[in-house]
C-alpha cells in the first residue's frame, strides 16, 4: 500500500473476517446466521442498519441487521434468492465470511423514548424490525407501549416462531400475527398485515410507526395509517434496493435524490414526499 | 500562482523531457479523425489544438475496470491499489470541471483511498480549448473556462503558451521550462481575450436558462412528457453514460482463478440507462421503464448529484453524449430547453 | 470431492468455438485440472453418459439430432449452449428464408436426396431442450468462457451482459459506425465480445443474439435520422439471424 492509503488506513471495500457461531433454518427459504468478528471487536451499531456480506469469488450483498446492539454477535437473516446468498446457505458452523458495516440509517431509537411504538412487519420484514423491537426490550422502561404486527404469506414462511410466541407470552407488550392463507395448523388471524391496524389499542396518531415488508405492502399499510390518522412525519419506512457499494458512490440503490445505502434504509415517511421513486 | 509565457518550440522540448522523466505522461492524440487522451511517447504527437476526446480523462481517473481487492477463500481479504504518478496534459476545463466534481464526490463521506490514492499521484496540466467541438455547450454551464484543480495551465496565445503554475507540483513542472519567463501584460490580456472568445464560442447548445437554476426546473417536472418522448427512441445503450466526464457509477464482480479459491474483486464502469441497474435479486427491477432511466440519468446531472455537492451542475458542457447517442435523444440542453419552454419559471 | 464431470458435444456447425476453447493453451491444463473431461469428440476418444456440465456447440438441423440433443439433456444436470449455433441457430439459420428442397439442392446438387443429407429447419438449442446457460458469439470469447466456466464450478450464476454491444464498444473508442450513415447491429445486440468487430472497423454483425429487450419500434425513426431504413437493418440481421 502506498503512503497515502497507509495515512487513511481504512479501504471502505474491504470486508472483515467473521465466523459462523449458529445457524438455522427459520422456514425453507429463510437462514438465521449468528456470527462473531475474528478481531474479537463487537461491531458497534443502531438498529435499522445493514453490512455488506463477502464470499470471495461469488460476491457482496446487503444484508439487513436482525439483532440488537445490546446482544453478542451479528444475527443475519438470509433469504435464498441469487447466486450469493444460496452459497451462504451451504455454509456450516465454523465457517467464515467477509463483513463490512455497518451502513445506512437507524431507526430513531433516541427519539422514540418515551413514545408508543407500533411495528408493522410483512415476511422478511421482520429481520430488521427485529433489531429495534429487541433493543427496545433490553430499554424496556425507556419506551411505551409497545405493539408489533406480523404478517406472513403462508403459515410456513412464518419466522422466529419461538421468540414471537415468548413475546406473546410478555404482558409489557402487544403482538398480534396473521397469516395471508388459511392452514390447517393455524387458528389465528388470517388476512393481510393491515387487517390488524384496527386491533391497536395504542393511541396511534401519537405513536411512531415502524413500517418493513415486501415493495408491494407499502402503498396498503400507509394508506391504512393515513385513514387512522397518522401524521406522515411519525412512520418510518425500511427500503430495501441494490444497496452495492454500501456508502453512496457506486449509484445502484439510488432513488430519485437518495442514496438508500446512506439516506436509508430507515426513512422517515415525510422525508419521502418528493421521491416517486420510493414506495 | 505564477503566470509565464513560454514558445511553442520551447514547450515541445518541456513536454520531450515530461516524457523522458520517469512518469508516466498521458496527452490528447489524434486517432482516425477524432482525438484521444493516451500515452504520450513523442512530443510531436500532441495536440493541444483539439477539439474534443472520445473519452473524457475520466479513463484514468477512475478505470473503467480497477481491482479493489484480491481474496484467497470466502473470508480472506486485501486491498489492492492500482496507480503509479502520472501527467495527464491537455485536459480541457468542462473536463477539469468534472474531475472537480469527482474528486468531491470520492472523498466525502466515506473517502475512497482506491480512487483518492490514483488521483493524488496524478498532476494535471489543463489547456484552454483551442477549437471548440460541433457539439459543446460548456459556456452554457459556466464551465469554459476553470480556475482550479489543475496544476499547471495552459493557454494557446499563437506563437506560444501562457503558463500559469498553480500548485507546488504545477511549480515544479516550470522548473522544466527554463525558457519561460513572466508573462507581459500583453500575453496575459491574450489569454483573457481566449477566456472571453471561449465564453461565447463554446455553446453550440445554448441552455435557456442559468445551470443553477436546472434543479428547480426538474423538480417541476418529474412527470413531464418529454421523459417519454424522447426515451421512446432510447435503444437503453449506456453510451451516453459510458462517454460522460460526470458519470460514476460503477458495478463490483469477483473473478475467480482456476484455483476456484483466489481472485481479484474488481469494480467497472456501469450505466443508469442500462436495463438492469436498479435490479436486485430475485430480479425485481426498480427503474424498468427506459423513460425512467431516461430520466433519472438528466435528474442526476441536474438535480441529484448538483444536491451531494453543493449545487455545482454535475453536467460540464462537453457535448459528447449528444454525439455518441445513436438515437440522437441525449442533448441534455435539448431535453432542459423542452422543460424551459412548458414551465412557469415564476 | 470428485471433479465435477464435463462433456462437450457439437451439432452443425465449424467447430470453431471448440477450437477456441483449444485455444486456450496454458489454460486449458487448468481447466482440465478442475474438472473431469469425459466426453469431448474433437480432443479425445472416452464417451460417457453421465455429466454434470454438458457444453454443447452447434445446431439442430436434423431429426436425429434432435433425439441425440434430447438424450446429451437427460444425462446433463447443466446444458451450455456453445457459441452462435447452439444459442440462436446462427449462419446455418439462413437456409430457414429459403425453400428446403431448394436449399439442398443449390448445395448438394444431383447428390441432394442421398439420405444422410435430409435436413429440416434449423433450430438453436434452447429451441429443442431447456438451456441453462448461453455462451454467445461467432466463435465464442475465451475469456467469457473461462469466466462461465469458473463461475460455475463455482456454484456462481455466471454474469452474461444483458447491454448492447455500444457499452464495450465506447469504452474501446471507437467512433459510431452510424456517424458514418453505416449500420451497425451494435445498439441491439447483446454485449459481452468487447467489440471486436467495430474495433476493426467493421460494424457488428449481431452473432451474440438481441438483448433481452431490444428497442424495435424505434428502428424505423432512428434510420431514417441516418437515411437508413429498417429493411436495411433486417438485411444486416440476416447472417447470424440475429433473434
Amino acid at each position: 500500500m502506498c503512503e497515502c492509503c497507509v495515512q487513511n488506513n481504512k479501504d471502505i471495500y474491504l470486508p472483515a473476517p467473521a465466523t459462523i457461531t449458529k445457524r438455522r433454518m427459520l422456514n425453507g427459504t429463510e437462514l438465521y446466521l449468528h456470527l462473531e468478528s475474528d478481531s474479537g471487536k463487537e461491531m458497534e451499531y443502531t438498529p435499522g442498519q445493514f453490512v455488506e456480506v463477502s464470499l470471495g469469488g461469488i460476491g457482496e450483498a446487503p444484508i439487513s441487521i436482525s439483532s440488537s446492539p445490546t446482544q453478542k454477535g451479528l444475527e443475519l437473516v438470509i433469504r435464498n434468492v441469487g447466486t450469493l446468498t444460496r452459497a451462504i446457505h451451504k455454509l456450516q458452523v465454523g465457517d467464515k465470511l467477509g463483513v463490512r458495516g455497518p451502513y445506512g440509517s437507524t431507526y430513531p431509537v433516541e427519539q422514540a423514548k418515551g413514545k408508543d411504538l407500533v411495528f408493522i412487519c410483512g415476511g422478511i420484514g421482520l429481520v430488521p424490525q427485529r433489531s429495534f423491537i429487541r433493543y427496545v426490550l433490553d430499554h424496556r422502561s425507556e419506551y411505551g407501549k409497545v405493539t408489533v404486527l406480523i404478517g406472513t404469506k403462508c403459515y410456513d414462511m412464518r419466522l422466529f416462531r419461538e421468540e414471537i410466541a415468548m413475546w406473546q407470552e410478555r404482558k409489557d407488550m402487544t403482538v398480534m400475527e396473521t397469516i395471508d392463507e388459511a392452514h390447517d395448523c393455524w387458528d389465528g388471524n388470517v388476512g393481510v398485515v393491515t387487517t390488524l391496524i384496527p386491533k391497536i389499542e395504542s393511541d396511534l396518531p401519537k405513536s411512531l410507526v415502524m413500517v418493513c415488508g415486501p415493495p408491494v405492502m407499502y402503498k396498503f399499510v400507509l394508506m391504512a395509517l393515513a385513514e387512522v390518522d397518522v401524521p406522515q412525519d411519525s412512520i418510518y419506512v425500511n427500503l430495501e434496493r441494490r444497496m452495492k457499494c454500501g456508502v453512496g458512490k457506486c449509484g445502484h440503490c439510488q432513488i430519485n435524490q437518495h442514496y438508500v445505502c446512506q439516506d436509508g434504509p430507515v426513512f422517515r415517511f415525510s422525508d419521502l414526499a418528493n421521491v416517486p421513486e420510493a414506495i | 500562482m505564477s503566470v509565464n509565457t513560454i514558445s511553442k518550440d520551447r514547450f515541445k522540448q518541456f513536454v520531450e523531457a515530461l516524457i523522458q522523466s520517469d512518469q508516466r505522461v498521458v496527452g490528447v492524440q489524434a486517432r482516425g479523425d477524432r482525438f484521444v487522451f493516451d500515452d504520450l511517447k513523442a512530443a510531436d504527437a500532441l495536440r493541444l489544438d483539439y477539439d474534443v476526446t472520445i473519452l473524457s480523462p475520466r479513463k484514468y481517473v477512475l478505470p473503467p475496470k480497477e481491482p479493489l481487492l484480491k481474496f484467497d477463500g470466502r473470508a480472506s481479504y486485501e486491498s489492492l491499489q492500482e496507480s503509479e504518478p502520472m501527467v495527464l496534459l491537455g485536459v480541457h476545463p468542462y473536463d477539469m470541471a468534472a474531475i472537480n466534481q469527482m474528486d468531491l464526490l470520492f472523498s466525502q463521506d466515506e473517502y475512497d483511498n482506491h480512487y483518492m490514492c490514483r488521483r493524488k499521484k496524478m498532476t494535471i496540466i489543463a489547456c484552454d480549448v483551442a477549437t471548440p467541438s460541433e457539439n459543446v455547450f460548456a459556456a452554457s454551464m459556466g464551465t469554459a473556462t476553470v480556475d482550479s484543480g489543475y496544476d499547471m495551465l495552459l493557454t494557446d496565445i499563437g506563437d506560444a503558451y501562457v503558463v500559469e503554475a498553480a500548485t507546488d507540483n504545477g511549480k515544479a513542472l516550470m522548473n522544466l521550462m527554463p525558457d519561460a519567463r513572466p508573462a507581459s501584460e500583453a500575453d496575459i490580456e491574450k489569454r483573457q481575450a481566449v477566456w472571453k472568445k471561449n465564453e461565447h464560442d463554446l455553446n453550440k447548445h445554448m441552455l435557456e436558462c442559468k445551470p443553477s437554476f436546472l434543479p428547480k426546473l426538474l423538480e417541476k417536472n418529474y412527470d413531464h412528457p418529454v421523459w417519454e418522448e424522447k426515451a421512446r427512441l432510447c435503444y437503453s445503450c449506456g453510451s451516453c453514460n459510458q462517454v460522460c466526464p460526470t458519470c460514476y457509477c460503477f458495478d463490483v464482480q469477483d473473478e475467480v482463478n482456476w484455483d476456484l479459491k483466489t481472485g481479484v474483486r474488481y469494480r467497472a464502469w456501469d450505466g443508469c440507462l442500462l436495463q438492469d441497474f436498479a435490479t436486485v435479486a430475485g430480479d425485481h427491477n426498480f427503474r424498468k421503464d427506459r423513460a425512467a432511466r431516461f430520466r433519472h440519468r438528466l435528474y442526476r446531472k441536474g438535480k441529484y448529484v448538483p444536491g451531494k455537492i453543493g449545487g455545482q451542475i454535475a453536467c460540464v458542457g462537453c457535448g459528447r453524449c449528444i454525439t455518441a447517442c445513436t438515437a440522437k435523444i441525449a442533448n441534455p440542453v435539448d431535453v432542459y430547453n423542452q422543460l424551459m419552454e412548458r414551465t412557469d419559471i415564476g | 470431492m470428485s471433479k465435477p464431470r464435463v462433456a462437450i458435444f457439437d451439432f452443425a456447425c465449424c467447430e470453431g468455438c471448440q477450437l477456441q476453447i483449444v485455444n486456450l493453451e496454458e489454460e486449458i491444463i487448468d481447466l482440465v485440472g478442475a474438472v473431469d473431461v469425459v466426453e469431448w469428440r474433437e480432443a479425445m476418444s472416452e464417451q460417457s453418459h453421465e455429466y454434470d456440465i454438458a457444453i454443447v456447440e452447434g445446431s439442430i438441423t436434423r431429426p436425429e439430432d434432435e433425439h441425440r440433443l434430447q438424450i446429451i439433456r437427460s444425462r446433463a444436470k447443466i446444458l451450455i449452449a456453445l457459441g452462435a449455433c447452439a444459442t440462436i441457430g446462427g449462419v446455418n439459420k439462413m437456409k430457414n428464408n429459403f425453400d428446403l428442397n431448394e436449399v439442398k439442392r443449390c448445395v448438394y446438387g444431383k447428390d441432394a436426396e442421398m439420405p444422410h443429407l435430409a435436413t429440416t429447419t434449423t433450430r438453436a438449442l434452447h429451441e429443442v431442450v431447456d438451456v441453462d446457460f448461453k455462451i454467445h458469439g461467432c466463435p465464442i470469447n475465451g475469456e467469457e468462457f473461462k469466466q462461465v466456466v469458473r463461475d460455475l464450478l463455482l456454484g456462481k450464476k455466471p454474469v452474461i451482459p444483458t447491454y448492447p454491444v455500444c457499452v464495450e464498444c465506447k469504452a474501446k473508442e471507437n467512433v459510431c459506425r452510424y456517424e458514418y450513415d453505416e449500420i451497425c447491429l451494435g445498439p441491439i445486440i447483446r454485449a459481452g465480445c468487447g467489440a471486436p468487430c467495430p474495433s476493426a472497423g467493421w460494424r457488428c454483425f449481431g452473432c451474440r443474439g438481441l438483448v433481452d429487450n431490444p428497442n424495435v419500434d424505434a428502428a424505423k425513426e432512428v434510420m431514417e435520422k441516418y437515411n437508413l431504413t429498417v429493411d436495411d437493418l433486417k438485411q444486416k440481421m440476416v447472417l447470424f439471424n440475429s433473434k
